[in-house]
């Protein structure tokens, strides 16, 4: 595995933990749990649950469009 | 023409269109088990994206996802949650197993453990576990079709008229086609279900409260502690928060070893091909949130269904809604149903026939022989699965959490399996069974949990301490095979 895996790895798996925190107490408590602001509509709490979904979406692109598989 | 029939004959539409999707491609697959369950692996990422996504979203979360919104509120977040991060280990198992599957002809979970650590024991015991989940899980997608028929017509197609119609259709086209039936008639329903829960759920709040953001301002009034996590129980008590955040930890690890969702590695046509289909599951994630909002408008509805998770059903019926559309909402419902279920009954026949009978139980069938095997095992499942559906009265969805608890325990197996050079056979398999007892254990008697954490962890936890002490107990040496099949599994 060469330096450039390691670091997308070590970055994907920072980014797991953060969003499994971000979606489970406590941060999630502390920071996405409000009605307000809404968010199109919906309330804040619904809002933060879909960006961090949305969040894993744009990271895995990310992820999948360096690794080698992609660049050939 | 009473409208219920226009109901019906949209419903019925839709179920031929379903048939004929399904029937099509068998032409194409070989009439061997490995072209009957995994299709010969060739299938594209459109297929294998809608297969996937397609398959999680059950009669479950078409009539629960919105019943879990109406009556626990914030709570049903949970399963949003957990779907972000829930397919990713399967960037890593899914291409790893692929390689193992055609390198060794596998086409289930279990053969590949079972090879792995020459232990066919462990495949009859996945094999078991999995059956046993399958059949009530397959019953109560069942009960959902047949239930939503009979509310839509108003009780003229009986439930047990309706589930039998649906899963006739579904019978024919996965006897038929295999997997390839399955992917591409879920292909069909998942763009269908996605277009009709779109609409439905951005047209239930306009009609009832005019939009979105109105109707959640006037359940923040009167009900606030709907909207914030972690939302309340099923008795209405505020739910507490290590339960729902174990809850969408322990969801997050079981999720990619299903069987029925492992197993599609072994049909996908490469690994580029795996890969891009957990890029893009988030994207089919977010499918839950109109489920929601359909939910969240049955709140200030007025009056109030029996369940919860007749909520949608029950909305559509007491509102002014053409026929038409009653009738696209009972198809929708269907889709969710069937693409659950042709997946599960195709998994479960193919395990119990590749792992039950030829690997745990030793018996020699050729290929062809063994694709007719799991066919009739298709049609036994599915009466068994029926009968099920139709004579128990007690609750399904207790019954599929304690089926369902061991399978999250497949987890370390599945890892250690593709990884884990040092784990022995007799490691996992104690792990299996303990971690499994313990889980079920505590699922019957939530009193006894050292502290409110969800069933599974405490049974993950045992799990992995076993494995861990027994693999090092049970150490033999360290064969050229183990390295063989690992290397194979890291590049092929």
């Amino acid at each position: 595995m060469g330096t450039r895996d390691r670091i997308r790895n070590l970055l994907l798996g920072i980014y797991a933990v953060s969003c499994l925190l971000a979606m489970t107490w406590p941060v999630y408590d502390r920071f996405g749990n409000s009605i307000e602001p809404y968010v199109l509509g919906l309330p804040y709490s619904l809002a933060w649950v879909v960006g961090w979904v949305l969040m894993t979406f744009v990271v895995l692109v990310a992820y999948h469009a360096t690794g080698k598989d992609e660049r050939g | 023409m009473p409208s219920w029939w226009i109901v019906f004959g949209v419903s019925l539409a839709y179920l031929l269109a379903s048939l004929i999707i399904g029937i099509l491609p068998g032409r194409k697959a070989s009439r061997t088990a490995a072209g009957f369950v995994a299709g010969d692996r060739t299938l594209g990422l459109l297929v294998m994206y809608f297969i996937t996504g397609a398959t999680i979203f059950s009669a479950f979360a078409f009539l629960g996802g919105p019943g879990w919104a109406y009556s626990k509120g914030a709570a049903a977040f949970y399963i949003l949650a957990y779907g972000s991060l829930g397919l990713l280990p399967f960037y890593f198992f899914g291409p790893r197993a692929a390689r193992l599957g055609r390198q060794f002809g596998f086409v289930t979970q279990a053969e590949m453990v079972a090879e792995r650590f020459g232990m066919r024991s462990i495949a009859g015991v996945m094999a078991l576990v999995s059956v046993l989940g399958f059949v009530p899980y397959l019953a109560l997608q069942m009960k959902g079709a047949g239930y939503v028929l009979a509310a839509v017509t108003r009780g003229n197609i009986p439930e047990w008229a309706g589930a039998a119609l649906v899963y006739g259709i579904v019978l024919i086209y996965v006897s038929r086609s295999g997997v390839l039936g399955v992917g591409w008639t879920n292909t069909f329903q998942g763009m269908f279900m996605m277009v009709l829960a779109w609409g439905l759920g951005l047209y239930l709040p306009y009609k009832l409260y005019g939009g979105v953001e109105p109707m959640f301002r006037l359940i923040a009034d009167s009900r606030a502690e709907m909207l914030v996590a972690p939302g309340l129980t099923a008795t209405g008590d505020p739910w507490s928060w290590g339960e729902y955040s174990t809850a969408v930890l322990i969801s997050i690890i079981g999720f990619s070893v299903w069987p029925h969702i492992f197993m599609k590695a072994f049909t996908a046509r490469d690994d580029r091909t795996i890969r891009r289909t957990v890029v893009l599951y988030p994207t089919f994630q977010i499918f839950l949130v109109p489920l929601y909002l359909i939910g969240f408008s049955g709140i200030l509805f007025g009056s109030a269904p029996e369940r919860a998770d007749q909520i949608l059903p029950h909305m559509l019926m007491h509102m002014e809604i053409p026929a038409v559309l009653v009738g696209l909402f009972c198809a929708g419902a269907l889709a969710a149903s069937m693409s659950s279920g042709d997946a599960m009954a195709h998994a479960a026949a193919s395990i119990a026939v590749r792992d039950g009978l030829v690997e745990a139980l030793g018996r020699r069938y050729d290929e062809v022989r063994q694709r007719s095997l799991i066919r009739i095992t298709v049609f036994v499942l599915m009466i068994a699965s029926y009968v099920l559906a139709v004579t128990y009265r007690g609750d399904l969805v207790t019954l599929l959490l304690y089926a369902y608890g061991p399978i999250g325990q497949f987890a370390p197996v599945i890892l250690v399996t593709l990884y884990v050079r040092r784990a022995t056979g007799r490691g996992v398999l104690t792990g299996l069974l303990v971690g499994s007892a313990v889980t079920i254990f505590f699922g019957l008697r939530p009193d006894l949990k050292p502290f409110p954490l969800h069933p599974g962890i405490y049974g993950l936890a045992v799990n992995l301490m076993l494995l861990v002490v027994v693999s090092a107990l049970t150490q033999r040496q360290v064969s050229q095979r183990d390295d063989d099949f690992l290397e194979i599994a890291r590049s092929g």
